[in-house]
């Protein structure tokens, strides 16, 4: 595995000094600026706006630098004819997709803990600006929430290998791979909203099992978002943690593995 | 001598259309044996790259069987003995091809201390040394082709395969590539390349293969048959013997 | 030469004309806004679809569009219509089901939608989802309690409410004695008085604070006026006849005005009212 961590670093290399992370970097410190501002438009809950809107910075720079370079990093070997320098070394090809793969991770391992720790910042400030006796707030549940992020971003990562796999087309990997994104956000909420009480009454069957396939095919990213619970400062079990943990841990396997068997019998004219 | 490079019947098509398609290597069969320069000429749209890629496992062939070393082509280990430039080659825009150098250099199995100190000789030799920390986006199409070489040679490879190594080079470039084949000769290397240009390939290899179409049409030792013809006309020759180019 | 003067004079001209036209287009915005009243609302649950990973977000963006709305109206002076509370009760309800530990919008909720809108029964649908989830928080008991005791008139509940209170972290020890004396049923200006200066004591609004403290000072000159004629029943053995016989017998100097500007006086049951607006709360249902 020593060559998939090459193909790895060089991967993390090319992306980390590319100008569009740069960009993504400042709209996060941007953001974070701003919730300093927003929260003081708010009466009492003010830590908690802050937390939603750092963390949800965090999030949304992460999935911008997947979307925007990850992608471009897969893309770009194949447009740019780069993987000949890559391929041609004795390296299989699955040795060069989990290197990939393993390059978008870092990617996001250091987008995602440099952003996490500076959100941390319009945290305190508005912890000090106010902070009423009824709130809650612990600073373990915010930082499991923000590896929590990281989380989501190396299923993200692993989503855009899969498609990257499947097709050399940048745009049609970041479509499937976006899509893949939000129907993951959104299985949980319709699956309770077809199971909820008057809904339940007139929906079709059909619907119901397809909503229910896609429950299991699609990653259910809703498991991996705790920004409520840092806001409040609610409790994250242990037993919760490790299930979610080995979620994350066998479904990355699974679409990583299914992406190499796809790409093995990939040519590059 | 043993065989170190060898092609058995390979044919390679590609589906272009519908129902179409198209032969770029029909029925190829060849055998390189160690030590030799073995040059492969053609007109464009030949085959040769299409052979040098089946070679390195970046296609499949149709039917038939590359080997390298005895070993099947698609066996990702024996390309730790196989160093390969390119046509046009591309590397990563924001490195330096001492990162480039270091990442060939593990992947090809190399310890770190031989990666430094064969990069330092590489950039030495291809004149880039002095330009090591600069990122290939700075680089002139001349820069890359020597980065290119550095990688292919970085392992120290028993094979190597050039695709059209003079592309981009002035006089005095391709006088070095030259001179540098020369060189990989006497140390007991194979060289397998391709080119379009008569004169290099009379100058360093040994055999030569033309390749018209998809077929090998002939090959030649380059020392006997001068005698009465040129290469260049013994190129034409089977050219059109084949009937003329088909795109 | 020419062609940058012309180009000079092209910018200045549409910069001029650009300060004139957004003058005018703000102009039109806000007479199309005042018309546009409120905005888009999801019911709950496409709502938490649509806001995939950023419910808290969402949450926070519902309700500091209602409050900003409210306050907007509260600035011109304007009052609300009785769709307009619904949207912001709407807004509050949405958002809280997005994030149902937002105290924001119940607290907005509680004060707000009883005491304004006099929507009690929305503005405790709200307390009650924040009483399921807010579990640590006395203060969401309390203010039902209050709401149940004062405008609902339902003590047996309140009483409840207060035990809950009682239970939870950080209350005092009031929340049991003040349990304790409404489930007597009597002496209940006394029971709102304690009621509202605890809620006083919690409030930092300044205009909250005032309208409390006048309604405070209301309650005790009602009280004062209660206990003047229960002295005037032990001590005659029936019911005066008017509030002047209080001050003929000299058990009360003057009788105090009501700072709701209404005038007190006996009703047909002989029970101390007054003819503002503040009594007909008081009693409501």
């Amino acid at each position: 595995m020593m060559r998939a961590w090459a193909v790895a670093l060089i991967t993390f290399k090319e992306g980390i000094k590319n100008r569009v992370i740069f960009g993504i970097f400042i709209i996060a410190l941007l953001l974070f600026a701003a919730t300093t501002l927003i929260t003081t438009l708010f009466m009492r809950d003010i830590v908690k706006v802050a937390v939603d809107l750092s963390l949800s910075t965090v999030s949304f720079a992460g999935l911008l630098t997947l979307f925007f370079v990850g992608v471009n990093l897969f893309s770009k070997d194949i447009d740019k004819r780069t993987i000949y320098m890559v391929i041609s070394r004795p390296i299989s090809r699955s040795q060069y997709l989990v290197g990939k793969f393993l390059g978008l991770l870092l990617l996001a391992l250091t987008v995602g803990f440099l952003l996490g720790a500076l959100s941390a910042l319009p945290v305190i400030m508005s912890k000090r600006f106010y902070y009423y006796t009824e709130a809650r707030f612990a600073w373990d549940v915010f930082f499991i929430a923000v590896v929590y992020i990281f989380i989501k971003l190396a299923i993200v990562s692993s989503i855009i290998t899969f498609f990257a796999s499947l097709t050399s087309n940048s745009f049609m990997t970041l479509v499937l791979a976006m899509v893949t994104y939000l129907i993951g956000e959104s299985t949980e909420g319709v699956r309770s909203l077809l199971t909820s009480g008057i809904e339940a009454q007139t929906v079709s069957p059909l619907l119901s099992s397809l909503v229910n396939i896609a429950y299991y095919v699609f990653p259910n990213m809703s498991a991996f978002d705790l920004k409520t619970q840092a806001a409040h400062g609610l409790p994250v079990s242990l037993a919760y943690m490790s299930w979610t943990a080995l979620y994350a841990l066998v479904y990355i396997t699974a679409v990583v593995a299914a992406g190499t068997l796809f790409f093995r019998r990939r040519e590059f004219p | 001598m043993m065989t170190v490079v060898a092609f058995e019947n390979v044919t390679k098509d590609y589906r272009t259309g519908f129902r179409k398609k198209k032969t770029a290597l029909k029925d190829f069969s060849l055998a390189v044996k160690e030590g030799e320069v073995f040059g492969f000429l053609g007109p464009n749209g030949a085959g040769k790259s299409t052979s040098i890629k089946i070679l390195l496992n970046l296609i499949f062939p149709t039917s038939g069987v590359a080997e390298i070393l005895g070993t099947s082509a698609g066996n990702a280990e024996v390309r730790r003995f196989v160093g390969y430039l390119p046509e046009n080659p591309y590397f990563y825009d924001y490195l330096n091809p001492m990162e480039l150098l270091q990442f060939a250099g593990k992947t090809s199995g190399m310890l770190a201390g031989d990666i430094r100190e064969r990069t330092e000789n590489l950039l030495q030799t291809v004149g880039l040394w002095k330009e090591r920390k600069r990122p290939i986006r700075n680089y002139s199409k001349g820069m890359v082709q020597r980065t290119g070489l550095a990688l292919a040679l970085i392992h120290n490879p028993k094979i190597v395969i050039l695709d059209e190594p003079m592309t981009g080079l002035d006089p005095i470039g391709r006088r070095q590539v030259i001179d540098l084949i020369l060189k990989l000769k006497s140390e007991g290397k194979t060289i397998f390349f391709s080119s379009h240009i008569l004169e290099d390939i009379e100058r360093v290899c040994d055999r030569i293969g033309i390749l018209v179409n998809g077929s090998l049409v002939r090959t030649l030792t380059v020392a006997s048959e001068h005698l009465d013809k040129s290469l260049e006309d013994v190129f034409i020759e089977e050219v059109e013997k084949a009937g003329g180019i088909q795109q | 030469m020419r062609a940058l003067l012309i180009a000079i004079l092209v910018l200045a001209l549409a910069l001029a004309a650009n300060a004139v036209a957004i003058t005018k287009v703000s102009r039109e915005r806000d007479a199309l806004k005042k018309e546009e009243g409120t905005g888009l609302l999801f019911p709950s649950s496409i709502a938490k679809i649509i806001a995939l990973e950023f419910k808290g977000l969402v949450a926070d963006a519902l309700f500091s569009r209602a409050q900003t709305f409210y306050g907007g109206k509260l600035m011109r002076k304007e009052d609300l219509s009785e769709e307009e509370w619904s949207w912001i009760y709407k807004s509050a309800d949405t958002a809280t089901d997005l994030d149902p530990y937002f105290l924001d919008p119940y607290y907005f909720g509680a004060v707000n939608l009883a005491w304004e809108a006099n929507r009690v029964k929305e503005a405790n649908t709200l307390l009650e989802k924040a009483l399921r989830y807010r579990t640590w928080d006395w203060t969401i008991p309390f203010y039902l309690g209050f709401n149940h005791f004062y405008f609902l008139q339902d003590n047996e509940k309140a009483s409840e409410y207060l035990m809950e209170a009682s239970r939870r972290p950080g209350s005092s020890s009031l929340m049991v004695d003040l349990a304790v004396k409404l489930s007597y049923k009597v002496k209940r200006t006394e029971n709102a008085i304690i009621f509202l200066e605890n809620i006083l004591k919690r409030t930092d609004d300044e205009k909250l604070r005032r309208e409390y403290e006048t309604r405070i000072l209301a309650l005790k000159r009602l009280l004062y006026l209660e206990n003047g004629v229960a002295f005037y029943r032990e001590k005659f053995g029936k019911k005066p006849k008017g509030l002047e016989e209080l001050i003929q017998r000299k058990i009360i100097n003057e009788i105090p005005a009501d700072p709701y500007g209404g005038a007190f006086h006996l009703d047909a049951q002989g029970r101390v009212s007054s003819t503002s607006n503040f009594m007909t709360i008081y009693t409501h249902k």
